[in-house]
């Protein structure tokens, strides 16, 4: 364990203890098919709880969004179990062709952002490479009947016939779920979305793109305003990208915004119109110890998460997690490896494309406890309070009703022990790389490749 | 889509162990080492982990890498999922790597230079432009080095998402007017048929409605604006009916 003083803290070695204030993760549910045929269109792209943990919604690469319910039928027990079904799916993003370049753009969806809710609808906005939508997704239990004019099935009456007039009346009908898009705001950006964030003005949300960073208002779809732009006069001088943007959860003219280069920037709406020049810049110096071919590609961060309490935030780049204090720019408070038995396979994740793969990071209610992805279908919790760390996998063989997680280990060299799986039986197709938890209870989501897994806390 | 078939850590080239000690016998004999000889089911032992490249030369490791890192951009169009963010990372580790074999100069073996393997020609992706062959066997000399820079603009240029209605008005007017003929008109004379003028530039997006060709506006220059009515009155008439219907 390499302990440093001064308020950095850096874990690198294999916790014993389960991960978040001794919680046992048992399994709850998984969605998704079962074969290892996997469709393309249902490989899952996105995963994100709504604001009350109520909603859990899922893109997949056919442009298909799924949202699920937790069940409230033991309201009662508040550590009862509770499940997720099967709420509302629709089709978001159709493919679209660009006729110029000949080229397909895609249905995947990149992002789902639920808004707070403010009636009885949800929405929530879904993006692709190009274009974003806001979704309403309301509820129908009644519906009129009793019309003069028409029958039930809605065939017109003969006025002839009507000889009385009556007043329609709603009667309870079987619930239905019904998503229709409300805005549609496209034509922004020229280069791949990769975010979007809701501001806490709930008016306007960003949404950022390899290049430049959009700012929109909620109701206006024709017009949105450039924030960032860093593509260079020259292309030929392009030598960074922007990877993550995200709005500070309280303060609504600050953004964040990381890069390929393993930076992030953080900006103040209200300096300028166009937020070039940054507020902070965050950046780590490089580790001269750890230097190789590969440095700059793993330094690019795939994720960048602000915590609940908007006092720090969250990175995420190839090997490691790191935490910064928003106060603090020249280094990280916290830096959690991940996977550090992948440093000496660079060469080889390099040439399979693996050492591309974004992952996304996530915190848990109240910031105590950080989880992310890895490959071989194993995802990490980080535990930020304890000091410990657990490594846990989703797969059908610990998928029994209630089954406890037990932690998985991964043998980096030497002699394996018993248990332990070596680096070698990895199987790097199986990646997590979207996760989410539930913002107030220990409940969490995480996504294979096309199953979706729902573990929570083990209750007694 | 990434490849289906189990993706194991073992299948860099370099971590070949077997390959390993034929490389330190006979560096001519490189291009024929199973090394290079991917999917011919080469066996290799269970060894402790750790990857074999620290083992090589240095400079062998680095030019292992530059193949890999061009044999990628070249490749970049042909994926389904072209990533702008990946070629950006390609290109900029590539810059590096020949920035530092700049720095170290000439002064390597010749055999070293034999050594690397010969890079097939680019397929041509279809609808981007050709990219420069990349001379595969003067890596190493300084004059030779792939010029990155050349590369840049047609590697990066095609990541860009357009909108086909408004295409047109991003781009500078003579580009896509340059193979067409335009030696029996004068461009200034298609301003009198005064369409609207366009935002032309970054910013606000425009809005969906406009359609009709927008271009013989946006490209006749303003400054040269020319009173010819009385005598173009003919192809006036044609040029009108021509872009109205």
């Amino acid at each position: 364990m390499d302990w440093e003083y001064f308020g950095r803290v850096t874990v690198s070695s294999w916790g014993t203890g389960a991960g978040g204030n001794d919680v046992q993760w048992c399994f709850s549910q998984v969605k998704g098919a079962i074969d290892d045929d996997v469709a393309e269109a249902d490989i899952i792209s996105t995963v994100e709880f709504n604001h009350s943990g109520e909603l859990l919604a899922t893109g997949d690469k056919g442009g298909r969004v799924v949202i699920f319910q937790q069940e409230t039928e033991n309201k009662c027990q508040p550590l009862s179990r509770s499940e997720y079904n099967v709420y509302s799916t629709f089709q978001s993003h159709e493919p679209e062709f660009d006729y110029l370049k000949s080229l397909e753009i895609e249905e995947k969806i990149n992002k789902i952002r639920w808004l707070p809710q403010k009636n009885a609808a949800q929405f929530l906005l879904s993006t692709n490479d190009k274009t974003i939508k806001l979704w309403k997704i309301s509820e129908r239990d009644k519906r009129p009947e009793g019309y003069n004019l028409k029958e039930e099935d809605g065939r017109y009456r003969d006025s002839t016939t009507i000889t009385t007039l009556r007043v329609p009346v709603f009667r309870p009908m079987d619930l239905m779920v019904e998503a229709s898009p409300r805005r549609i705001f496209a034509n922004a950006h020229t280069y791949h979305i990769n975010s979007i964030s809701v501001n806490s003005d709930n008016e306007t949300y960003l949404s950022a793109d390899d290049l430049r960073i959009n700012l929109w208002h909620l109701e206006i779809t024709d017009r949105s305003f450039n924030i960032v732009d860093i593509k260079p006069a020259n292309m030929e001088d392009l030598t960074e990208v922007i990877t993550a943007a995200e709005f500070h959860p309280h303060q609504c003219n600050t953004f964040v915004y990381s890069s390929s280069k393993g930076t992030i920037r953080l900006c103040d709406m209200r300096a300028s119109a166009l937020c070039d020049r940054h507020s902070k810049l965050f950046e780590e110096p490089e580790d001269p110890s750890n230097r190789s071919f590969f440095s700059e590609i793993i330094s690019s961060i795939s994720d960048v998460k602000f915590s609940h309490s908007g006092r720090y935030m969250m990175t995420r780049d190839y090997l490691s997690v790191k935490i910064w204090d928003l106060n603090m720019e020249n280094r990280p408070v916290e830096t959690y490896q991940v996977h550090e038995y992948l440093r000496s396979k660079l060469c080889s994740l390099y040439e399979n494309d693996c050492i591309f793969d974004k992952f996304e990071c996530c915190w848990n209610g109240n910031d105590s406890v950080v989880m992310t992805g890895s490959y071989n279908n194993f995802f990490r919790m980080l535990d930020r309070s304890q000091r410990r760390d657990v490594t846990l996998e989703a797969s059908r063989e610990s998928s029994k009703p209630r089954q406890v997680l037990k932690p998985r280990r991964v043998c980096a060299g030497g002699k394996r022990k018993k248990d332990e799986i070596s680096v070698d039986s990895l199987d790097f197709n199986k990646k997590i790389l979207h996760t989410a938890w539930h913002p107030q209870e220990n409940i969490i989501a995480v996504a294979t490749t096309n199953n979706l897994y729902i573990f929570q806390e083990k209750v007694n | 889509m990434r490849r289906n078939s189990a993706v194991r850590a073992s299948m860099c080239r370099l971590d070949v162990e077997s390959a390993v000690k034929e490389v330190g016998q006979s560096i001519g004999d490189v291009l024929s080492s199973p090394r290079y000889v991917l999917g011919r089911g080469v066996k290799r032992k269970l060894v402790d982990c750790e990857d074999p490249v620290p083992d090589l030369p240095y400079p062998l490791q680095r030019q292992l890498v530059m193949d890999l890192c061009l044999d990628k951009l070249q490749s970049c169009h042909r994926r389904s999922e072209p990533s702008l963010h990946r070629s950006v990372l390609l290109a900029n580790t590539l810059r590096q790597l020949q920035q530092e074999m700049r720095q170290e100069g000439g002064g390597l073996s010749p055999t070293l230079a034999a050594a690397c393997p010969a890079h097939a020609a680019p397929a041509t992706p279809r609808h981007t432009p050709d990219l420069p062959p990349v001379p595969s066997d003067c890596v190493l000399a300084e004059e030779a080095l792939p010029s990155l820079t050349s590369c840049h603009d047609l590697i990066f240029g095609s990541f860009e998402i357009t909108n086909s209605t408004s295409y047109l008005t991003d781009l500078a007017p003579d580009d896509i007017f340059d193979d067409i003929d335009t030696s029996m008109y004068d461009p200034s004379d298609f301003s009198v048929l005064a369409f609207p003028s366009l935002r032309v530039g970054s910013g606000a997006p425009s809005t969906n409605g406009e359609e009709g060709l927008k271009t013989f506006s946006s490209c006749s220059p303003s400054s040269a604006l020319q009173h010819r009515l009385s005598d173009l009155n003919d192809l006036d008439q044609i040029m009108e009916i021509l872009v109205r219907s």
